[in-house]
């Protein structure tokens, strides 16, 4: 056998070589050529998560409460950095808070999550350091109101909700996080690449809030100012639509505790006397009494099951109505006596008390009713002067709702409107009766006596020289943990119907534990209502419909001579002995309210106009938001401002407008006006 | 000189195909430069949209703020002596409807 050359042995080595080569390549390319293939794709591209912002809430007229702003988080990993010293040199320069570095590296970490967000031009000269890592993260922007932030609640680091709306309304706001699939390059960044994709997040939806921030800015303030001046522990206003059940306002004040629950509807109290008219109101739907039916008030003192109870104000003898006018204890306790325990209880409970509500906020408290088999002695009178139950501020101005609007229980709401990201209403509040809890006819019957407290009888101080209010005041004594009532311990409330006629508000101020020598509710918290009211009157927009509020306008020829010594006067004709009354100095929160007198009754006014009277008048109904596609901007503003719109101007990727085109608005909401970007 | 003729076509057409390959190559690799460049170009623009946009709404919140009847309400109280008026000096003047017009 011939023996193979050595060239034949080199090219039969190469072709060996080669045929493994392609053997190998083929092993490569085709039997595991799927394996490989994922494995390039795992090394060269990522999925990113994309967190979906969350939605923004926004007040009755569109105006921004909370949104979330993208910001920037940085990390540090301690073995990735070469040069320790010129990092943090860096951070330093960029602002951003490195003194965490510090402890992180004497403790030898390895990572170091540095606190707090910064923007991303912030951080950007700092992004291609070798060690850092920056992730974004999105923030909420808050309004700067703490009543604001009592009701919208906050989100943790994460953007885990906490409290508030932001607790409640969590499924809404949050929205679906998306994904991007990222390319690397060689330093390992990330890269948009044409072969990844994108599931574009979605936004959360935006919630519309019933809320007026104008007058709750209102209410914030008077109600500080209020605390302040009072040297009281505390208070609550809150403002609702008698007609709709939407809360307008809802402000809370707590002194020296960083409170962030809405004590509006967290913390109960004993009512006093804001609970009489309700059972007026219930003599008179059982027919158990009218208006003009007296009793004997005992000369003020009535001594009833081992207790004494006491009138501010003493009279012998007093009908039903000016036993709420003069908030009478023994009035209402020889009246109430016509009514069986289980009505009284089923009065209150008609009326909401004893349950909660049921508005979109955490911990909300149902108040305490306790069924009359519980009921001590006492507890039947007790009860008529508003104590052995408690009531939260925002459960008492429903029930004051029912009597504004006829009789009728409306449920109390907090969201107006839902709208998808895409600006499409998914949800829109309507006023909806839970029961009526009187007739029509003692409603207004009701409503007259309200009026009489606030032209002559406890609360004369809510008064307004061109408006009727009416309202009722209350002084209830407060108890101490573990101790019970206690001496000069008071909670001082007024509930208003504003204007008293024709209600439009229904304003509760309550004051808790004001120090000093007043703490009567006709004194203290009837002129913060007043000066809530003046200031609300006076502000653009305050939720008031002016149309009507002009027709309900006191005219001048009506007027009467009013004030403390009137009530002193008419209560002589009755009284064997006159008891003026005892407080007659008032809160003076700006010190510019004086008492009325006859001379400073209003005059009408008689206003010459240059301008010729507007050809037609402009409708305030809801209408459909214009559809402007297709018009120049300058023709879309204008639009929207023939419709009675507001616009706020956007640019976006894609145009339109927000709330979508047809979508039924208020005049005067704020519209959207997204322009394309050139 | 057929033959030389026929050997000097084999060599420029696996030249041209090399050539070519390196053509393709080249503008493969560059039309990838470009896209990456642009790429990046668009994750700055977008970092700066971002950027914008949380730069905007925080201004939005800041005028939200100083605008607040809070803010303003003790400015103008305390460094201009205004003050809330009184409901007998707010006028609310009735619409007139056309039928009414002078």
């Amino acid at each position: 056998m011939k023996r193979p050359s050595r060239t034949s042995i080199v090219h039969w080595f190469f072709v060996l070589f080669a045929v493994t080569l392609v053997a190998r390549a083929a092993k490569v390319q085709v039997v595991e050529g799927k394996q490989w293939s994922a494995r390039a794709t795992r090394q060269h591209f990522f999925a990113s998560s994309l967190a979906a912002p969350r939605g923004e809430i926004l007040d009755a007229s569109g105006n921004t409460l909370v949104e979330s702003r993208e910001m920037t988080r940085v990390a540090v990993a301690l073995p990735e950095v070469r040069d320790t010293a010129f990092v943090i040199k860096a951070l330093h320069r960029a602002r951003v808070d490195a003194d965490a570095l510090h402890s992180a590296i004497a403790r030898r970490r390895r990572w170091i999550d540095l606190p707090g967000v910064y923007s991303t031009a912030d951080v950007a000269s700092i992004s291609k350091l070798n060690g850092i890592h920056l992730t974004p993260v999105l923030q909420r922007v808050y309004a700067n109101s703490t009543g604001i932030k009592r009701i919208i609640g906050s989100v943790d680091g994460q953007g885990n909700p906490l409290d508030g709306l932001e607790l409640a309304l969590d499924t809404l706001l949050r929205g679906d996080s998306g994904k991007v699939r990222l390319a690397r390059d060689r330093d390992g960044r990330a890269l948009d690449s044409p072969d990844g994709w994108t599931d574009h997040p979605k936004q959360g939806a935006t919630v519309v809030l019933t809320i007026n921030h104008a007058l709750q800015d209102i209410c914030e303030r008077e109600l500080a100012i209020a605390v302040d001046s009072l040297r009281a522990d505390g208070g609550d206003v809150v403002v609702m639509n008698p007609h709709t059940g939407e809360i307008l306002a809802m402000a809370s004040n707590r002194v020296g505790r960083s409170a962030f629950a809405n004590t509006a509807v967290t913390e109960p109290f004993e009512p006093g006397s804001t609970l009489k008219p309700f059972v007026a109101a219930s003599l008179l739907e059982r027919g158990r009494a009218r208006p003009t039916d007296v009793v004997n008030t005992h000369n003020g003192q009535l001594e009833l099951d081992g207790r004494v109870i006491n009138d501010m104000h003493k009279a012998t003898a007093l009908s039903l109505a000016d036993v709420i006018r003069y908030s009478s204890n023994v009035g209402i306790v020889e009246f109430g006596q016509r009514l069986t325990p289980r009505q009284k209880y089923e009065t209150f409970r008609d009326l909401g008390f004893g349950m909660p509500l049921g508005v979109p906020l955490p911990a909300e408290s149902g108040g305490t009713l306790r069924d009359p088999r519980q009921w001590s002695k006492q507890s039947s009178a007790s009860i008529l002067m508003g104590y052995e139950i408690a009531v939260t501020p925002l459960q008492l101005v429903t029930a004051y709702a029912a009597i504004a609007n006829g009789g009728e229980l409306l449920e109390p709401h907090l969201v107006k409107e839902v709208r998808s990201a895409n600006g499409k209403t998914i949800y829109r509040a309507e006023p909806r009766v839970v029961r009526r809890v009187m007739s029509f006819d003692v409603a207004r019957t009701v409503q007259q006596m309200l009026l009489a407290v606030v032209q002559e009888g406890t609360a004369t101080k809510a008064d307004l020289a061109t408006f009727d209010v009416a309202g009722k005041s209350g002084t209830a004594r407060r108890t101490s943990q573990n101790i019970g009532y206690t001496a000069g311990n008071y909670t001082a409330s007024f509930v208003g119907l504003f204007p008293g006629n024709d209600p439009q508000y229904v304003v509760l101020v309550k004051l808790d534990s004001p120090k000093g020598g007043h703490y009567a509710g006709g004194d203290i918290a009837a002129p913060v209502t007043q000066i809530v009211l003046r200031a609300a009157l006076a502000a653009r927009d305050a939720a008031l419909n002016r149309e009507d509020l002009a027709a309900s306008e006191k005219q001048a020829t009506t007027q009467s001579p009013k004030g403390d010594a009137s009530i002193t006067n008419k209560l002589a004709l009755r009284t064997a002995n006159e008891g003026p009354r005892t407080n007659p100095e008032s809160y003076d929160p700006n010190g510019n309210i004086s008492r009325r007198d006859v001379a400073d009754a209003p005059k009408p006014y008689v206003v010459d106009l240059p301008a010729a009277p507007r050809p037609a008048p402009i409708a305030v109904t809801p209408r459909p938001v214009p559809d402007v596609r297709g018009l120049s901007v300058r023709e879309a503003v204008r639009a929207l401002h023939n419709a009675g719109f507001r616009v706020r101007l956007l640019t976006a990727a894609s145009s339109g407008t927000s709330p979508a085109a047809g979508t039924i608005a208020a005049p005067g909401t704020i519209v959207q006006l997204v322009r394309p970007l050139e | 000189m057929a033959k030389s003729g026929v050997a000097l076509r084999g060599r420029s057409l696996v030249g041209l195909i090399l050539a070519a390959f390196v053509l393709i190559a080249t503008a493969i690799v560059w039309r990838r430069t470009i896209g990456i460049n642009q790429s990046e170009q668009l994750a700055a623009l977008d970092a700066k949209r971002v950027n914008l946009e949380s730069e905007r709404a925080r201004l939005d919140a800041e005028i939200r703020d100083a605008s607040s009847r809070q803010n303003l309400g003790t400015a103008v109280e305390r460094r201009l002596r205004m003050h809330v008026p009184t409901d007998k000096q707010v006028v609310i003047l009735p619409r007139v409807r056309p039928d009414e017009a002078p």
